[in-house]
């Protein structure tokens, strides 16, 4: 099937099966190596990326579900982004395989709730799995990023 | 350009013939001309320094604690130098391998790199003046340049790398004093994060090659089955999918692309050989090793001061006793396991791959390919995690084979089921304590049996003789500072058919929760004091009495808590450092939650502050899952935990809310720092549910009691 995908604010076209995982699609395709393959069922994040602003598991994600959809990578956030700026200064990675999935994970966070509690971050989190243990350091950069974000005019 | 180059230098006891490949932009970026080279580290023209490390980044930091000592040493800004993993030669080699496990990474090779750095400073510093016609002992190398302070003239390194790259090195190089090391011991930023913050392809599972096609393995979910068939007709149907090919263990599904290779794989018709354990369980294995520790096994002794049983007999002494047990656990690095292999015109292996050890897996995949290792290019990436899991060589060989049978470039991968399911897992363990106190409540003595499979017997080479110790399965019990009196430590082996590997911290992991549980629960026979009792026990020992003091006090241990909450210590030994933790918790929905630990850690001395901390948080997070939910369940003798959706690994809402750390330099000989920290978190924890609840905690993980 042939695919026109809204990857990044650009459009991307090629054939592939529509039960593809959008992963696989990003992976293999379209040369977006962030998002990363963990576990093919939607329980670990390391494959996190935006659907229509929204964290979204892209290992189960089908390309037929999000044909028309905004897809958001974290190369779209050109390395300069107040939460990747947040994330070296609290050190955040050890093995670093999860922090992408981590990051996005965190910027959908902040941009739905600018301003969240210790709380809203723990919980916010939990759906991306870190085995090397940098969660102390995942929740300090998040709240520091929390005072650097753009905040959006007219709410 | 990318060349290969052969150089020989000699150098005191450190006499090499180093061919050091200098390679290409493939994984890392590298000096446009390279004049002056030693084992460890290459100068450009443009005067960075690029630093092959002998260890394996997978997180732990080594990579950053190298190009400190590296940028120290010689006298360049940390900016200045590239650090890549080495391809395997002798001076990256300890005990003749090389690898990285052992927390080994800084403490062994800060000396090496250190002297390999005043080396090459006093040779550039040496062509440096000869250029100038002055002698070179009024020449500094200062950030990166040489300087002449009595001419005002100075030169960036670069510009002598030529020269200096015709020069002998010195054998003893002076080493420069300690105040005039600019980063070692403070916090800097490590060398490895900024592309990982930007999700740049630094892992392995993201490398690709022109013409590469991917290849998903179909293993034997029953440990170590054999093929028996595979009908490779319903794999071939699905679009994408090229080829079915046979390799060790099972088959491989060759594909187009991942997803293509995935689905081939799912409809891949398979059958695996009978083993003689098919019906292995998990109830099995902990009865098997429970017989264990009955009078009628025969334990093979690790440990005997003093005349136990005279204190056993002693009338009067009151016996304190538990048996305990822990699982199988997974080490579940998050990038699942992967490499691509390349095989060149001359037929030279270029392979890819997270390992952490060089010479066994360039082996292995040259005794898969039928040639001398030689003609393995082994490129170790960044890896997603390790935890001992890549130290094995359990996945290259079917990787090589593919790549030969296909004859194109080859990304060969795991899916995260076998990543669980092949097994090389942490030993389960089990194990009876006893104590004898007297009436004023002092030990008398301990007796420590320990009963399970042999990690050395399942991982080892060779296999372990019947009738010899597996120091691991008694680790840190065996060489225990605490002098309880009469102390026998015993184990009694009861092999099980399943892989096991080192896992972070290794019998550490199981032995400190087994004695610094029992410590516990004697206290509270015995009316003590957790942190008396240990006192008492260490009261010989100043260095370790120190660490429990050290955070005892930090953690405020004695003063009031909130209604509910409780604090439990431990102290664990391992890798040459000494640590203490306190854990502050409380329950919730009958579980422990950690509100606080504090680690009181004794490594000898520190290169980066911060990444010890950084490893602290890290093993003490680990550790922690491990005590609340981490099990591989066994049953029809395959793993019944496959994936993340049962096997439990800790999310962030359940991660301790605040870790402190308290580095100890006590000027000891440098001890390891990415695996003492794991340990004491979870007895820490379960001994802060005993004082919470007077319940013991005698089997891992916690998920499966509820307390009230």
């Amino acid at each position: 099937m042939q695919f026109k995908l809204k990857v990044n604010g650009e459009s991307r076209s090629f054939e592939a099966d529509p039960e593809m995982p959008l992963l696989w699609a990003l992976r293999d395709f379209l040369d977006l190596k962030g998002a990363k393959y963990g576990c093919g069922i939607g329980a670990c994040g390391a494959c996190t990326v935006h659907v229509n602003g929204r964290p979204m598991r892209s290992c189960v994600v089908p390309l037929e579900a999000v044909a028309t959809a905004e897809i958001r990578t974290i190369e779209a956030l050109g390395g300069d982004h107040p939460v990747q700026r947040a994330w070296l200064e609290e050190q955040v990675p050890q093995c670093g395989y999860c922090q992408t999935g981590q990051i996005m994970q965190a910027v959908a966070l902040l941009e739905q709730s600018p301003e969240p509690t210790r709380e809203d971050v723990r919980r916010g989190m939990d759906a991306v799995l870190c085995r090397c243990g940098t969660y102390p350091r995942i929740e300090a950069a998040v709240l520091r990023a929390a005072k650097s974000m753009p905040r959006k005019s007219g709410g | 350009m990318v060349t290969r180059r052969t150089f020989m230098f000699s150098s005191g006891a450190l006499a090499v013939a180093v061919a050091l490949p200098l390679r290409g932009a493939d994984l890392a970026g590298v000096a446009a001309a390279t004049d002056f080279v030693t084992a460890y580290l290459e100068v450009g023209r443009d005067g960075r320094v690029r630093l092959h490390s002998p260890t394996t980044e997978m997180g732990q930091g080594t990579h950053t604690g190298h190009a400190v000592i590296i940028a120290d040493e010689l006298g360049v800004d940390l900016e200045q130098v590239t650090v890549v993993t080495a391809e395997p030669a002798d001076p990256f080699r300890r005990n003749g391998q090389m690898g990285s496990g052992g927390s080994w990474g800084v403490r062994y090779w800060y000396e090496p790199l250190r002297k390999a750095a005043a080396q090459a400073r006093e040779t550039l510093l040496a062509a440096a003046a000869a250029q100038w016609a002055v002698p070179a002992d009024e020449l500094r190398l200062e950030r990166g340049r040489i300087v002449h302070a009595e001419s005002s003239r100075s030169i960036g390194i670069g510009a002598v790398a030529a020269a200096a790259g015709n020069l002998p090195m010195p054998e003893n190089p002076r080493l420069r004093p300690r105040s005039e090391l600019r980063y070692t011991g403070r916090t800097v930023p490590r060398v490895d994060l900024g592309p990982k913050v930007r999700g740049e392809p630094v892992f392995a599972s993201d490398m690709a090659r022109p013409g590469m096609v991917f290849a998903c393995a179909c293993l034997s979910p029953v440990f170590g089955a054999e093929l028996h068939d595979f009908d490779r007709q319903p794999a071939l149907g699905v679009p994408g999918v090229l080829d079915v090919v046979p390799v060790p263990g099972g088959a491989a599904v060759v594909a187009s692309d991942t997803w293509a290779a995935l689905r081939g794989a799912e409809s891949l018709s398979i059958r695996f050989k009978p083993t003689p354990h098919d019906g292995l369980d998990s109830d099995t294995i902990s009865r098997q090793m429970r017989a264990g520790l009955e009078p009628e096994a025969q334990p093979i002794q690790a440990r005997g001061d003093g005349d136990w049983s005279a204190v056993e007999r002693a009338a009067g002494g009151r016996v304190v006793e538990a048996v305990y047990e822990v699982p199988y656990l997974c080490h579940a690095p998050m990038e699942p396991w992967n490499c691509t292999v390349e095989i060149d015109a001359g037929g030279t292996l270029h392979i890819w791959a997270p390992v952490q050890t060089q010479d066994r897996n360039r082996n292995a995949a040259a005794a898969a390919a039928g040639v001398p290792p030689e003609k393995v290019r082994l490129h170790t990436t960044l890896l997603g995690g390790g935890f001992g899991r890549r130290l094995g060589s359990d996945g290259i060989a079917a990787a090589v084979v593919v790549a030969r049978a296909v004859k194109r470039p080859v990304k060969f991968f795991w899916r995260r089921e076998d990543e669980f399911g092949q097994g090389w897992y942490r030993p389960a363990q089990v194990a009876r304590l006893r104590a004898v106190l007297d009436a004023e409540g002092r030990v008398l003595g301990l007796h420590v049996r320990t009963a399970g499979p042999s990690l050395a017997n399942s991982f080892g080479a060779q296999g372990l003789p019947a009738g010899q110790l597996d120091g691991s399965s008694v680790q840190t019990i065996r060489e225990s500072r605490y002098r309880p009196g009469a102390f026998h430590v015993e184990w009694a082996r009861v092999d099980q058919p399943v892989p096991m590997a080192p896992w972070r911290s290794v019998g550490a992991t199981q032995n400190g929760y087994f004695l610094e549980s029992f410590i516990d629960e004697v206290a509270l026979a015995a009316g003590r004091d957790p942190w008396q009792l240990r006192r008492e026990l260490l009261a010989h020992d100043a260095r370790a009495l120190n660490v429990i003091d050290t955070a005892a006090r930090a953690a405020g241990w004695g003063e009031p808590l909130p209604k509910g909450r409780a604090r439990g210590m431990a102290f664990v030994e391992s890798y040459g450092s000494l640590c203490a933790e306190v854990a502050e918790v409380s329950l919730r929905d009958g579980r422990p939650y950690v509100h606080r630990v504090v680690c009181a850690l004794d490594c000898g001395s520190v290169v980066l502050p911060d990444g010890v901390k950084s490893q602290v948080e890290g093993g003490i997070v680990q550790g922690l899952s491990a005590a609340l939910g981490e099990a591989v369940r066994i049953a029809d003798g395959r793993a019944q935990d496959r994936n993340f959706d049962t096997y439990e690994i800790l999310r962030m809402s359940a991660a301790p809310e605040r870790i402190e750390t308290v580095i100890i330099e006590s000027g000891e000989p440098m001890g390891g720092v990415g695996e003492p920290p794991l340990p004491p978190i979870a007895p820490a924890v379960v001994n802060a549910v005993l004082a919470l609840t007077g319940r013991p905690t005698r089997s891992l993980p916690i998920s499966q009691h509820r307390y009230a």
